[in-house]
């Protein structure tokens, strides 16, 4: 119970900084969003269940903060990220920095092309391919760049949370 | 088996939960704005929505601040780049002021010289006896140019003085006001004869002048002609103070000169034609 508190304090306070100042700072079109490498480490270091889960509320949490949007359309694409991660639980050593940035690259990919075929699915507009890549790959240098410090962030609240208990 | 059980779940986990978005993406895309928050997520927004609208307050604060002082700098750019405008105008200005009194004076100059019998040539002051007050001034012409001693210097505003001293490119000129000159004069209105004797001073000296001359301040005084250096009629200066002492058979006068001896620059130089 008391994983799943700390865990939804974290997911808020996080979605709420992308909403309130990440996504005002663009590069390229691309923000840095770190929601998207939370559900890779989660996935990574917790398992797919978890993964699944923090994915899915990370995205339905970005839809409701971002607003715009059909609710789910993030919530998809990061449910589907966090369990892929999932299938590569405790199998990407974390204290070397480069893993989870070159995890965090793909999982944004992967995101992000999920992220177009919900969008064309429900009927969104979709920018030129050409623009959309480029935002694609910034997306994924931006996210990749955070997602170690991220990852220790969730391995030292677990440090904690099993100190508790 | 245990682990052919978990990855079932898991699997199940992520069907149920894939279900669910797929549900409510599809329940939305029948809406005209293809969003329905609902109820939890009205009340997960009722929550969040003033915090979020606080940190965007502060956001906008620190943007704010933060064009702010790009502003300054770019300020500071433009500033100092128009400081730099001014100045170059300022100096330009000050060239084009100083050309337009230099035209100014010139075209008396060349007025003057229309007016006179003699042969006039014009001459730039390049030099000031600074040991005394006024006393002499160096010209840019000499004997190459035809200038010879004791010829009259006037400004088109009046005498100015005669030279004493020539070389071959240039001339020093003896003032009206330095102690050593002496003018015949003429007080234009009574026509009464004197002399304008320098003083080492910024006025001139009109002596002996009869008791009987009926001069008074503002009065124009000329010179007479004769003594042979300065031809009749050029303007020396006004009458600004009449001395008339008891029992003395002379009276004098102070007069103030009408050209500007402590800002010469250009003055003509009357020669015989």
């Amino acid at each position: 119970m008391s994983r799943a508190l700390a865990y939804t304090g974290v997911l808020v306070v996080v979605a709420l900084v992308q909403a309130a100042w990440l996504a005002r700072v663009q590069v390229w079109g691309a923000a840095l969003d770190p929601l998207l490498p939370f559900a890779v480490g989660m996935g990574i270091l917790r398992g797919a269940e978890s993964g699944a889960v923090v994915g899915v509320a990370a995205g339905l949490l970005q839809d409701l903060l971002s607003g715009g949007g059909p609710l789910g359309v993030n919530g998809l694409s990061k449910l589907v990220v966090g369990f892929a991660s999932g299938l590569f639980e405790r199998s990407i050593y974390i204290e070397n920095p480069l893993l989870p940035a070159i995890a965090t690259f793909v999982g944004t990919l992967l995101g992000e092309v999920l992220l177009v075929i919900v969008a064309l699915i429900v009927g969104l507009g979709v920018p030129s391919w050409s623009g959309l890549v480029a935002k694609m790959i910034v997306q994924a240098i931006l996210n990749s760049a955070i997602a170690p410090l991220l990852f220790r962030g969730i391995r030292a609240i677990e440090t904690r949370l099993q100190r508790e208990h | 088996m245990t682990e052919l059980i978990a990855a079932r779940r898991r699997m199940a986990i992520f069907l149920g939960l894939f279900l669910f978005v797929v549900v409510l993406l599809t329940s939305q895309a029948r809406s005209p704005d293809r969003r329905q928050v609902g109820a939890i997520g009205t009340g997960v927004l009722t929550l969040l929505m003033p915090v979020q609208a606080g940190m965007a307050r502060i956001a906008d604060g620190v943007g704010r601040m933060w064009e702010l002082y790009t502003e300054i700098g770019r300020l500071r750019v433009e500033n100092a780049r128009l400081r730099g405008d001014v100045e170059a105008l300022s100096r330009k200005m000050a060239e084009l002021r100083e050309q337009a009194a230099a035209a100014q004076r010139l075209e008396r100059l060349l007025e003057l010289r229309s007016q006179t019998a003699y042969r006039s040539l014009a001459a730039h002051v390049v030099g000031r006896d600074v040991s005394r007050w006024f006393g002499t001034l160096l010209v840019d012409r000499g004997s190459r140019d035809g200038v010879r001693r004791n010829a009259p210097v006037v400004t088109a505003d009046g005498v100015v003085g005669r030279v004493i001293e020539v070389t071959l490119t240039t001339s020093r000129v003896l003032l009206i006001v330095d102690s050593r000159s002496a003018v015949g004069a003429l007080v234009q209105r009574s026509r009464d004869l004197a002399v304008v004797e320098g003083r080492s001073e910024r006025t001139l000296h009109l002596k002996y002048l009869s008791r009987t001359a009926q001069v008074e301040p503002g009065d124009l005084v000329v010179t007479s002609g004769q003594g042979g250096v300065f031809p009749k009629g050029l303007v020396v200066g006004r009458i600004t103070r009449v001395v008339q002492e008891e029992g003395e058979y002379l009276q004098e006068a102070q007069v103030e000169p009408a050209a500007a001896l402590d800002r010469l620059e250009e003055v003509l130089i009357l020669l015989p034609r």
